[in-house]
């Protein structure tokens, strides 16, 4: 069972991961990652998106239809004892015997991977202080709320000192004080133990407060992906929109913008381009307009909400190419389908 | 190495099964209390033709006690089946495999918790049994017998009370499931001799229902003349049914365990 460590030293990558259900369904159309330890990254996208998918088939839940995945060097089909020694989950996919207190559940999990009933019991009061759950540790798991069973979840996944932990949507349905408590958590994990998080998430913000990078996914593909302040930079465009007094002169106000700013589109007499900040930009057209002698009837700047761009990369129309005639212009921060 | 880890997987799952078992011991009492219920009622309205010559002197309510351990013995084996299909609805399945725990103990806790439940079980009947006056003419060794054959015959049903929740993953299917019991406990020998069985189509039926073997092999032993035939076909109606349903419960944990 002994396989070589590759010669990537990534904790997470995957090539060309894919995954059909059997009733026909593609869930993932072929994905890559490449995800460096101590980092913690995460899978963004709505519902349906195949978050869920990847996370299972990389916690070796589900087999992929093809392309192979590794963590920490270790194929997770073909390996998937010694996948299953590094890795700690939380997964929604999994639950808890609610019959069970908290530390009996702790020490079954700490037994299970081999330790002994002095250690189990040991790290068991060790993770339920940490995650402050002493008060409810001798009770049993059903009377939990949701944030406590999360907290639980995680240190179920935390017994065996994981070198990456998996999170699949960590804090859906938790009000917003438990999801700042688990957040810290989190972080926390990853400073005093150094552990990789790999999470799944539908929330922006979560991604955003807690990631290192960020995949974009829609639709089982991967549109984006790069750290947080890169993508909310380019994210961060204001749309600006100009219409000439004069229809007739909107071909020329159009000529005018691209050559300026770059990246104009007509749409009937307006004339729209998405620029970094939005507020200088309009400026330099004004000033621009005025000296070549085009009057102007309206200008109007933008500034799109990152909800905004998540939706435009991951709603279902391909927008490229497309003129768009209706609605605000959307900026495209990112190509799709790389 | 690795048998040392299932044998400690084991029996960390067992125990844990049993634990929640007697959390919830609302759960096991009407199991109990039908087999008590067969007991007492049946040799209270019945004893009395006990004295028919096709008892061959044998005590009704020696005769009558093999239908409640059988009875008893198959809910012991459906809680197996329960126990797993409670961990599927819980999900806490899905996160016991995520560990490094032997796949094999995953299924077999689950089977070896309901046996010693069963046996427990079996061995208050027998004592209820013992209560009610009866006698042992084989000795001890007679009972130890009883309750092996008892713990054989709900052995076959755990594999197939498991290799139904597998499938099923649905309390509701696998309840339903247990239903074989009705015909397997009552088309046979359950309350008279095969002598005195006046329908042929019983007859017929009671001849293939391997559970007639149970009996007449449970029979035998509490009765005085020990009859190593009967107790031999018992062993192997026992050993063929739970060949059949352990093998089709490796086979679907397999299957399960590995595309689900």
């Amino acid at each position: 069972m002994t396989e070589p460590m590759t010669s990537t030293d990534l904790a997470v990558t995957a090539q060309g991961l894919r995954k059909r259900y059997a009733d026909g369904k593609e869930a993932l159309g072929g994905i890559d990652l490449a995800v460096s330890p101590g980092e913690i990254y995460g899978l963004l996208g709505p519902n349906g998106a195949g978050k869920s998918t990847a996370i299972q088939i990389l916690t070796t839940l589900l087999v992929p239809t093809a392309g192979e995945a590794r963590v920490y060097g270790r194929d997770v089909v073909r390996s998937q004892e010694l996948v299953r020694r590094d890795i700690g989950v939380a997964l929604q996919e999994t639950g808890v015997d609610p019959l069970l207190t908290g530390v009996e559940a702790l020490e079954l999990q700490g037994r299970l991977y081999g330790a002994s009933r002095m250690e189990a019991a040991h790290r068991a009061r060790d993770l339920s202080e940490r995650l402050e759950l002493e008060d409810f540790a001798h009770r049993r798991i059903a009377a939990y709320s949701g944030g406590m069973r999360r907290r639980l979840d995680l240190a179920l996944g935390l017994v065996h000192r994981p070198r990456i932990l998996f999170l699949d949507e960590p804090t859906t349905g938790l009000d917003p004080l438990s999801r700042n408590a688990l957040w810290d958590l989190v972080r926390s994990v990853r400073v005093n133990e150094g552990t990789t998080v790999f999470l799944s998430t539908q929330y922006l913000e979560e991604a955003d407060t807690l990631c290192d990078r960020i995949a974009i996914l829609r639709a089982g593909r991967i549109v984006a992906e790069d750290t947080p302040a890169r993508l909310k930079g380019r994210m961060r465009r204001d749309v600006i929109e100009l219409v000439a007094s004069d229809p007739a002169d909107s071909d020329a106000l159009c000529a005018l913008v691209d050559r300026v700013v770059g990246g104009a589109s007509r749409d009937r007499e307006a004339v729209r381009v998405a620029v970094p900040g939005g507020a200088e930009a309009a400026r330099t057209l004004l000033v621009a307009a005025h000296d070549a002698g085009i009057a102007l009837a309206g200008l109007r700047v933008a500034p799109p909400t990152l909800d905004d761009v998540f939706l435009e990369l991951t709603r279902d129309a391909e927008p490229d190419g497309a003129a768009q005639s209706e609605g605000p212009p959307r900026d495209r921060a990112v190509g799709g389908g790389s | 190495m690795r048998a040392l880890r299932l044998a400690t997987d084991t029996w960390l799952l067992t125990a844990r099964s049993l634990k929640v078992t007697l959390r919830e011991p609302w759960a096991v009492v009407p199991n109990v209390a039908i087999s008590l219920f067969f007991l007492l009622v049946y040799n209270a309205g019945l004893g009395g033709i006990g004295q028919l010559g096709a008892f061959g002197g044998m005590p009704y309510l020696a005769f009558i006690l093999p239908v409640a351990l059988v009875s008893g013995s198959v809910g012991g084996a459906g809680a197996a089946g329960q126990a797993l299909i409670r961990d599927l609805e819980s999900r806490y399945f899905t996160k016991l495999r995520l560990t490094p725990v032997s796949r094999t103990a995953l299924v077999v806790a689950p089977v070896l918790s309901g046996m010693i439940q069963l046996v427990a079980q079996t061995v208050l009947i027998l004592l209820v049994a013992l209560g009610l006056g009866l006698k042992l003419p084989a000795g001890p060794a007679g009972a130890v017998g009883v309750v092996l054959l008892a713990a054989g015959w709900g052995l076959g049903f755990a594999g197939y009370a498991v290799a139904v929740a597998l499938r099923s993953r649905s309390g509701r299917t696998a309840q339903a499931a247990t239903f074989v019991f009705f015909p397997l406990l009552f088309l046979s020998d359950t309350f008279v001799p095969m002598t005195l069985i006046k329908a042929g189509w019983l007859r017929v039926a009671a001849r293939i229902n391997p559970t007639t073997y149970v009996f007449d092999a449970m029979r035998a032993l509490l009765s005085g003349s020990v009859q190593e035939a009967q107790v031999l076909r018992g062993v192997a109606a026992i050993l063929a049914l739970a060949a059949v349903t352990l093998g089709w419960a490796v086979y679907t944990a397999q299957r399960t365990l590995r595309d689900a």
